[in-house]
């Protein structure tokens, strides 16, 4: 499987997560978002009209959403992912696959304009980021409540993958996240998982890993 | 009201993106506008129709609300043949543009920061190194540089303890020199050209000059993108904002030694667009 | 701002949200704060500020029973010492390097924390549960209003009683600016997970009715 990459993509960093947590292999092939605009070139177009990445490609398999690409990695390398254990898990799963949309268009917009000179009415998306933010921490605090840590499932399913990167990076369009324990607590969870990889402005947890100062004073 | 740092050198624009329409943006505060006309020359133009100085060079364009005491600093190494000049493309930060530079001048936070990549516990420790304020070209230069690093560049295989120099040219910008794996006998030559907008907002627009004939120029961009928006989240979250040049406030180490000098020279030259010279 | 006469306690998380080896930014009267709770189990609560280089130290991690900068790493115990410089391993750091330490309490569910040391405990709240904390972008007293006045506990400012979802739950009101407040809803014990998610839906309906303009056309 080919994915076309950008390194500061929080949907191409999605799949690049998923496969990590699964032992999937990629091939990257990095594409000049920025500054080159390589995804409006003329190889790109061809492949996704959208002039959008990720892109992933396995033999004549094209996909050009990210939602579509956690499910097909899911679906051949890690079915548990997929959540489908209930009609309701399967719900929730694909609920929370829609709501990811809402975080793209509204913090992602917001994070481009602060961060690469992307164009939009900042304040809108922020308010409209805000909302979303809302959303989450208070569906997190109702899992919570019925013992569960994650969005769809008492485990880690593709809908959390598909949510975690843009409400992770929040900051990087100036919306604090400051106001949502529980989505702290839920990103913490997903960045303890074995095999978890970073992307910039997503720390792992150094706490993880010992002190090798300790180490050496004993 | 003029200050000091107006008659200073700063990036504006990256060339190859510098179009007709061109770019509303600020410089110290100052709306200005940078475009090409209708030749083909980049021009830059304050509010009320002033054309301010311009250079073409390293791949950006530079100007200057006041008039420089000197032309643009020069890179020897970066006019060596064999080089690849990679265009990084411009980063906002909700920074000070002092506070930006400083951070470059650091190496102590790579184990932390840029975990697995040019640095990693327990390899901490920062030896013992030389600076100096140059009098003769009025720059503060780090050398003697040394860090273990797993994955110091692209080009790079495994971790190597790699040999460093800092040069701060300018008060918004410093060039880095770096262990070139792929020919040990040269420097890497790796630049951060920081434009302030305001006191704590700055577009930095880093640049490089590499050795590297086998990694695709795509790979050199992101690598050095990852690098500096793994620091972003760290800039934009010092407090003061503004870079302290008064001694108490924030406390050095050994291994602060350039970023005490350049706080000297700063002062030294009032250069404190960005600074914060008393205890709020 | 106007400052508190005397230091008083300001809750700033639940208990539940701030777990072994982690750290949560807050916000006190006087600035932003850093909450952690070691792996032994106790909270700390530090200045938000690494006096190394200002990195705010709740980006940071905890390990052990101490509190590390993400920026390089030095680290900081429960009395404030910074114990640790990673760029220095063999220098045991000065007492001079401190970053200061505010008074804490862990009590029925929540950690309160003072800029420095009150006269008196924080309130108990041995009756109630906490059940969430919640950002409104509304003041105090705009909250009051929404939450009907009469029913409003005339011993204090800081506690509201008000019916969500038809149960009567407790309201501590914490105000981080002229137009922030930490909202955390206190509840009785014995809910069913049922009817606390009812009251925390009720209560994102309150927080959407205070955000409105009031009836008067005053901003909150």
């Amino acid at each position: 499987m080919k994915l076309y990459d950008y390194v500061l993509s929080p949907s191409c960093y999605k799949v690049r997560l998923l496969a990590a947590l699964t032992d999937t292999t990629l091939t990257l092939r990095p594409v000049d978002f920025h500054p080159g605009k390589e995804h409006q070139s003329p190889e790109l177009l061809t492949l996704n009209p959208a002039g959008s990445i990720p892109i992933l490609e396995d033999g004549l398999l094209v996909l050009t959403e990210s939602s579509a690409i956690l499910t097909f990695i899911a679906a051949q390398n890690a079915p548990q992912w997929l959540g489908q254990d209930t009609p309701q898990m399967a719900a929730y799963v694909q609920q929370w696959l829609s709501f990811s949309h809402r975080l793209t268009t509204t913090l992602g917009s917001a994070r481009l304009i602060e961060m690469l000179h992307g164009h939009g009415d900042l304040a809108a998306l922020q308010h409209q980021g805000i909302a979303a933010l809302r959303e989450l921490e208070a569906a997190l605090v109702q899992q919570h409540m019925k013992g569960a840590t994650y969005l769809a499932a008492d485990r880690m399913t593709i809908a959390d993958i598909a949510c975690f990167p843009y409400a992770a990076l929040a900051p990087d369009g100036s919306v604090s996240l400051d106001p949502y324990p529980k989505i702290r607590l839920w990103m913490r969870a997903i960045r303890a998982q074995p095999g978890f990889i970073e992307m910039p402005g997503i720390h792992r947890l150094h706490e993880l890993s010992n002190d090798p100062l300790e180490t050496t004073n004993q | 009201m003029s200050f000091p740092m107006q008659d200073e050198w700063y990036p504006v624009a990256m060339l190859s993106d510098l179009h007709r329409q061109g770019r509303d943006t600020l410089l110290l505060g100052q709306p200005i506008h940078a475009a090409r006309d209708p030749n083909g020359i980049p021009i830059v133009t304050t509010q009320n129709g002033q054309h301010l100085v311009t250079i073409e060079r390293f791949g950006h364009l530079w100007t200057s609300l006041g008039t420089p005491r000197k032309d643009l600093f020069s890179i020897p190494e970066a006019d060596q043949p064999g080089r690849t000049l990679v265009d990084v493309g411009v980063v906002r930060v909700k920074c000070s543009p002092l506070r930006a530079v400083e951070n470059f001048l650091d190496i102590a936070h790579f184990p932390f920061v840029h975990t697995d990549i040019l640095g990693a516990e327990p390899h901490t420790e920062v030896e013992n190194y030389q600076v100096e304020i140059r009098e003769d070209s009025d720059e503060v230069w780090a050398t003697k540089v040394k860090f273990f690093q797993p994955q110091a560049a692209k080009s790079a295989e495994g971790g190597i303890t790699t040999d460093y120099m800092y040069r701060v040219p300018l008060p918004t910008c410093s060039v880095l020199y770096k262990t070139c794996p792929p020919r040990p006998a040269e420097w890497d030559v790796i630049c951060l050209f920081v434009q302030p907008l305001t006191e704590e907002l700055c577009d930095v627009w880093p640049w490089m000059a590499l050795f590297d004939d086998e990694t695709p120029l795509t790979d050199m961009i992101h690598f050095q993108q990852l690098i500096f928006l793994q620091d972003r989240s760290i800039l934009e979250n010092q407090l003061p904002r503004r870079l302290p040049l008064d001694p108490g406030m924030e406390v050095p180490t050994r291994a602060d030694m350039t970023s005490v000098a350049y706080r000297r020279w700063l002062k030294r030259h009032n250069f404190t667009y960005g600074a914060q010279l008393v205890a709020k | 701002m106007s400052m508190p006469a005397t230091a008083w306690w300001t809750p700033v998380a639940l208990s539940a949200d701030v777990p072994p080896r982690m750290v949560i930014p807050a916000t006190l009267p006087v600035g932003p704060i850093a909450v952690w709770r070691s792996q032994s189990g106790q909270v700390t609560a530090n200045h938000d500020r690494c006096p190394h280089r200002g990195m705010r130290l709740s980006h940071g991690f905890v390990r052990g029973e101490k509190l590390s900068c993400i920026y390089h790493g030095w680290s900081f115990g429960k009395e404030g010492g910074c114990t640790a410089i990673p760029a220095h391993p063999k220098v045991t750091p000065p007492a001079s390097i401190h970053c200061g330490v505010m008074p804490t309490v862990e009590q029925d569910g929540l950690i309160w924390v003072a800029s420095a040391q009150p006269d008196t405990a924080p309130p108990v709240f041995d009756q109630y549960q906490p059940l969430r904390m919640l950002n409104f972008c509304a003041c105090i007293d705009r909250i009051k209003t929404v939450c009907d006045a009469s029913s409003r506990d005339p011993a204090t400012d800081t506690y509201v009683t008000a019916t969500l979802a038809g149960f009567v739950t407790r309201l501590i009101v914490t105000p981080l600016n002229e137009t922030e407040t930490n909202v955390f809803i206190l509840v009785s014990p014995d809910l069913s997970t049922d009817q606390k998610i009812a009251i925390s839906r009720a209560a994102e309906v309150l927080r959407n009715l205070c955000e409105r303009p009031s009836p008067e056309g005053q901003q909150t």
